[in-house]
């Protein structure tokens, strides 16, 4: 009866984690529309969507203690558990830089100037990391998992990318200053939003397997 | 069982052996007990006949008897005993033995120690003298006898136990066996106990009760899966829970999904926010309907909730591909802006020189100028609302058109010979290069899609420019193709100028006065007659376009 119980919560949490992560999905990808397409309603999208996210992080936060205190978890569960809250953290992080963004598309609607940068690839590969970081959370898949943290190489270079052709772009005409500055802050949070979704990757990682190689924990000495 | 047969089989002994104990021992006491009483009745005859001979002499000499002796007179004093000091004894004539011999003449008595381990045994004779002599004689009672037992008792009774627990074990095994071995398949053909003869013919009914049922069920649930897997819709069984309890190749089609591991949370299937937001409102009891994006398809979800006696138990979702519809509307909305503004265009010109001439802004001379202008618009408009009213036909009447043998040889010849002007005017020649050939299908229709392939070819063609229409007859098919050396249609547009106003040059500038219904026309045409079409242009240089009828 006890375990049932308990069974029936930790089906509960991964629940909710799934809705955690499919908000701030949803939240990156409106706030990539606002600043793609110049759409102020998606940018209002990704406010809601961000204090949806911070109400989800507090539920699953009561939850995952409650868990905590009153089942004493040992083993898988108790990875389960922790790493539920890390990720929950990251997730949240991801949905503020998403409301982050919207909040500047309202300076930057330079639409040919955008659209000359890599600003697509960029927004295209952070949706892809977060999509399947999540995607990795809810089908337990280690191999995608994986591919998200080797997947961060491609944004931090398209990072890289876009910081060059910035400056490049100051270079030519200083009046295009605040503009530039404007997007390489645009950047920058896409940039972050591909390190969290890493670090969902490897806590997905470390749930499955019970390693962490940035934290080094390994199976056996946690 | 075996530990009831045991019980059976120890109680039984146990039973036995008690009664057995006690019979002998009732039997043994008493007999020993009326020989003992015989043996001191004629030992007390044999001294007391001595007594009455040498006295209390006689008594002295007799060594250690086996018996105590004791000898009293009338009074009761004892005169002597063989096992005490007489002095010491106390008056005996109460004594219950004594007391009886006085009376009548001889009396016996039973006594027990303290502790009952030990019996005593009196006989007391009155002799010719009046005294009394009496014998007693000590023995070990039947209990203390039976306390002496208890070792050899002991023993039997662990026997006995040993014994029936390998009897209770033995018996068990063999009353079970049969019964274990009776196939369940054919309870009937058991041949056990008679006894059991009920309970089988029961098993055997039950048997095929229980299998018509699963078949029942079996066939249910086979034309359920059918029914499901055959439908395109997507069908999702919920629990409360929200975990998946069925689902049908439709909905894993649609949602671009693997099978789901067994008792899958739905989300785990899909969370987009439409999705999430059906689920969430069925399993809280209300129904809703939502339109969703997976991958490049557009979903339309039903969610419904499943209530069992006001409680709910679940819900079920419905997932239709309304990609094809979603387009469809796209395209009428499409084809409802591009009309009226088709339509508006000649009617501005129209009314703008019918303005002008209203106003008396146009002299005399002008007006013909001016009415011709309005005219051509409205032949245009005209042109345009046949074109659109035939398209109409095409698409509503597909079915009902009859079909006729068609000389497709002679209806392009009649059509060049219509279009022969108009190319003259635009100075492109034409080259006709046909061979005979007999379709079925509608003439009118054919004859209008050659005309809008040969108008096209003139119109959007150079001066001096050529058009080549010719007609093949081949064994399985007839090809009627239709080539100029035009302006050509741009790579990009070349998929989509079959459709309704879509102009390869967007300014729909009215050089080229088309309508953009064509090659819609063309298509739909080309359809009714099951032909295909192929297009080959190159910008600047020309365009071929051939029908692939069926022969």
């Amino acid at each position: 009866m006890v375990r049932s119980r308990f069974d029936s919560q930790l089906e509960q949490l991964d629940i909710e984690m799934i809705k955690m992560g499919a908000l701030c999905e949803e939240a990156i990808t409106a706030s990539m529309k606002a600043f793609i397409e110049n759409d102020d309603a998606a940018a209002k999208v990704a406010f809601d969507k961000e204090s949806e996210i911070d109400r989800k992080e507090r539920d699953i936060e009561a939850l995952c203690m409650r868990l905590l205190l009153q089942q004493q978890p040992v083993a898988r569960d108790l990875r389960l558990i922790s790493s539920a809250l890390k990720m929950i953290s990251d997730m949240e992080r991801i949905g503020d830089q998403a409301a982050d963004i919207a909040e500047i598309t309202a300076f930057v609607k330079d639409n040919e100037t955008k659209s000359k940068l890599h600003f697509r690839d960029m927004a295209a590969a952070a949706v892809k990391m977060v999509t399947e970081s999540v995607d990795s959370f809810v089908n337990k898949d280690l191999k995608l998992a994986k591919s998200v943290m080797d997947y961060d190489d491609v944004l931090d270079n398209l990072f890289t990318e876009v910081k060059q052709e910035l400056i490049d772009l100051i270079g030519e005409d200083r009046a295009n200053g605040e503009f530039c500055i404007d997007l390489i802050m645009i950047a920058k949070y896409l940039e972050r939003i591909g390190d969290h979704a890493t670090n969902i990757a490897e806590w997905v990682e470390y749930s499955i397997t019970g390693s962490h190689v940035k934290m080094g924990l390994e199976e056996g000495n946690k | 069982m075996t530990k009831r047969i045991f019980r059976a089989i120890f109680g039984l002994t146990m039973v036995m052996m008690l009664a057995v104990i006690g019979l002998v021992f009732g039997m043994m006491n008493a007999y020993f007990s009326s020989e003992q009483r015989d043996d001191l009745r004629s030992q007390a005859v044999f001294i007391g006949a001595e007594i009455q001979d040498g006295g209390l002499a006689y008594l002295e000499k007799i060594q250690k008897p086996s018996q105590r002796i004791t000898w009293i007179d009338e009074s009761g004093t004892v005169l002597f005993d063989s096992k005490a000091n007489p002095q010491k004894m106390d008056n005996h004539k109460e004594r219950e033995e004594v007391a009886a011999a006085f009376e009548t003449g001889e009396g016996f008595s039973v006594r027990y120690s303290k502790t009952l381990s030990e019996k005593t045994v009196y006989y007391a004779l009155k002799l010719d003298d009046g005294t009394v002599l009496r014998i007693s004689d000590l023995t070990i009672s039947p209990i203390a006898l039976f306390f002496t037992m208890t070792q050899p008792l002991a023993i039997i009774l662990l026997l006995a136990i040993l014994f029936s627990v390998f009897l209770a074990f033995q018996t068990a095994k063999k009353i079970t066996k049969p019964i274990n071995d009776i196939d369940l398949e054919q309870p009937e053909l058991a041949v056990v106990y008679d006894e059991l003869a009920p309970l089988l013919r029961r098993i055997a009914v039950q048997k095929k009760q229980i299998h018509l049922q699963v078949r029942e069920l079996q066939c249910q649930k086979q034309e359920f899966d059918t029914i499901t897997s055959n439908m395109q819709e997507g069908l999702l069984v919920l629990d409360a829970h929200g975990d998946v309890l069925s689902y049908n190749i439709g909905a894993l089609h649609l949602m671009g999904i693997e099978a789901p591991r067994e008792k899958a949370n739905v989300f785990q299937l899909n969370r987009s926010e439409g999705f999430r937001c059906s689920v969430e409102a069925a399993l809280a009891g209300a129904h809703r309907e939502e339109k969703i994006q997976i991958g490049g398809k557009v979903c339309q979800i039903f969610a419904n909730p499943v209530l069992q006696e006001d409680t709910l138990a679940g819900a079920i979702l419905l997932l239709f591909d309304v990609t094809e519809r979603e387009e469809g509307e796209r395209l009428r909305r499409e084809f409802t802006a591009n009309v009226s503004h088709e339509l508006k265009t000649p009617l501005t010109s129209i009314s703008g020189f019918a303005e002008i001439m209203k106003n008396g802004m146009v002299h005399g001379d002008d007006v013909p100028r001016f009415a011709g202008k309005i005219y051509d618009e409205a032949q245009r408009l005209i042109q345009m609302v046949q074109d659109i009213i035939g398209l109409s036909k095409l698409d509503e009447k597909q079915n009902t058109m009859e079909k006729e043998s068609v000389d497709l040889e002679s209806l392009i010849q009649d059509t060049v010979r219509r279009l022969e002007p108009i190319a003259d005017k635009k100075g492109v020649a034409i080259a006709v290069n046909v061979e005979p050939a007999m379709i079925t299908g509608v003439k009118q229709v054919l004859q209008e899609m050659i005309y809008n392939l040969c108008d096209n070819a003139i119109r959007y063609n150079y001066e001096n420019g050529k058009v080549t229409i010719s007609l093949e007859n081949k064994e399985n098919e007839i090809l009627v193709t239709v080539s100029d050396t035009g302006m050509g249609i741009d790579p990009k547009h070349q998929a989509r100028v079959f459709e309704r106003f879509y102009r390869a040059n967007e300014s729909r500038s009215k050089e080229t006065e088309g309508t953009g219904l064509g090659l819609s026309i063309v298509k739909h045409g080309a359809m009714l007659h099951d032909a295909k079409i192929n297009l080959t242009s190159e910008l600047k240089k020309g365009t071929k376009i051939t029908l692939v009828f069926p022969n």
